[in-house]
């Protein structure tokens, strides 16, 4: 795929943004905050993360750092609709939504004309318990699949390929026990597989439960 | 054994191969691409206005990949109308077939789906695009030799 270098989106340096959660939900969560000022909540806004695509500064880390969008102030939704020419480019499951678009965190302004960024909405629905780390991987990764995807065309094939890679990622993490699901969440169908309780995943070896 | 087509085809000097008959004792003729359109036009004005049905498939691992035309002749007064079925196989390194869409224009959408699953692409084909497929998709689907990507969906969810 990174080998189709000649298309006429080879330009867009993918850059990226991505945040948890929906706005409607995050709206919500802040009129929680308010009243039970919990940290988790804090955290849980604070996880809005957004920084400058700059040149490439490769990492010597395992992690690769992603390198999210600089926040923009006043963003009007634009492009949304057919009649402007706009394309709307994403891949959506349930767990990881990317478009080709600046989504502003807080208002959920939905700027289709700048579509040299990816926005990654990881979660909306809640199903998974995330903590700063985990989401962090999951970032990483993204920023990973970006970079890796560089002058691939911009298509929803190569966002549903991204998308895809992330949410087997997910699994993954899933498997090995770094995220759970959570048990509040308003829809309850295990979608990535019955949770297994009482098995213990890090040696792959499968523990009697009433141990 | 000849079909009645066979001969009438023999009679005029137009190369085919004749692939048998199937269970129905349907004549199957084979013809090469190159000659497919003209020929195509030969049998219309022989009276095969109706095209049945054109489907492709892939015929073998690396091998050839086939388009395949069921040409039925309607008249008043008929009750077991003449149908012949034709074959044009073409090579999957560059699969190009004349469209007949200019003779039958029924075969519109038949051929897209062809070109949709199997990447043959139908010379004259007003509008040869993806039908089922988004068009962005990459490979064709229904090649033997076809590699599904890894997408994600959900097949866990209770």
């Amino acid at each position: 795929m990174a080998a189709a270098a000649t298309s006429q989106m080879a330009s867009t340096n993918l850059s990226m943004l991505h945040f948890k959660g929906g706005g409607k939900r995050d709206l919500r969560k802040r009129k929680v905050l308010t009243v039970s000022a919990q940290e988790v909540d804090v955290q849980e806004d604070v996880k809005v993360e957004k920084e400058e695509e700059k040149e490439k500064q490769k990492q010597q880390q395992t992690l690769k750092q992603p390198r999210p969008v600089e926040p923009q102030m006043n963003v009007k939704s634009k492009n949304m609709a057919r009649e402007y020419g706009g394309q709307w480019l994403s891949s959506a499951t349930r767990h990881v939504r990317i478009y080709a678009a600046y989504v502003d965190p807080e208002t959920s302004e939905f700027d289709q004309t700048q579509m040299d960024k990816l926005t990654l909405i990881l979660d909306p629905t809640d199903e998974f318990v995330w903590t700063d780390d985990t989401c962090n991987q999951v970032y990483s990764y993204f920023q990973e699949l970006v970079d890796h995807y560089e002058g691939a065309e911009l298509t929803e094939y190569t966002l549903r390929l991204i998308g895809s890679d992330i949410e087997h990622f997910i699994r993954k993490l899933l498997y090995k026990g770094e995220i759970q699901y959570n048990m509040n969440a308003n829809v309850l169908n295990f979608s990535m597989g019955k949770p297994r309780i009482g098995f213990n995943y890090k040696d792959g070896q499968i523990q009697d439960v009433n141990l | 054994m000849q079909g009645r087509l066979s001969a009438w085809l023999v009679k005029h000097g137009l190369i085919h191969r004749s692939l048998g008959f199937d269970y129905q004792g349907i004549e199957t003729l084979q013809i090469k691409s190159e000659d497919w359109h003209s020929i195509a036009v030969i049998l219309y004005v022989y009276g095969y206005n109706y095209l049945r049905s054109q489907c492709a498939y892939d015929v073998a691992p690396g091998g050839l990949l086939a388009s395949v035309y069921h040409l039925t002749r309607i008249e008043y007064g008929v009750d077991q109308p003449e149908e012949v079925c034709i074959k044009v196989f073409v090579s999957r390194r560059n699969p190009r077939i004349p469209s007949v869409f200019w003779v039958w224009k029924s075969v519109d959408f038949q051929e897209r789906e062809s070109y949709d699953m199997l990447g043959i692409s139908y010379d004259n084909h007003p509008r040869l695009k993806r039908i089922l497929m988004p068009e962005s998709w990459i490979g064709w689907p229904l090649r033997k030799d076809y590699v599904a990507p890894n997408f994600y969906e959900i097949q866990d969810a209770h």
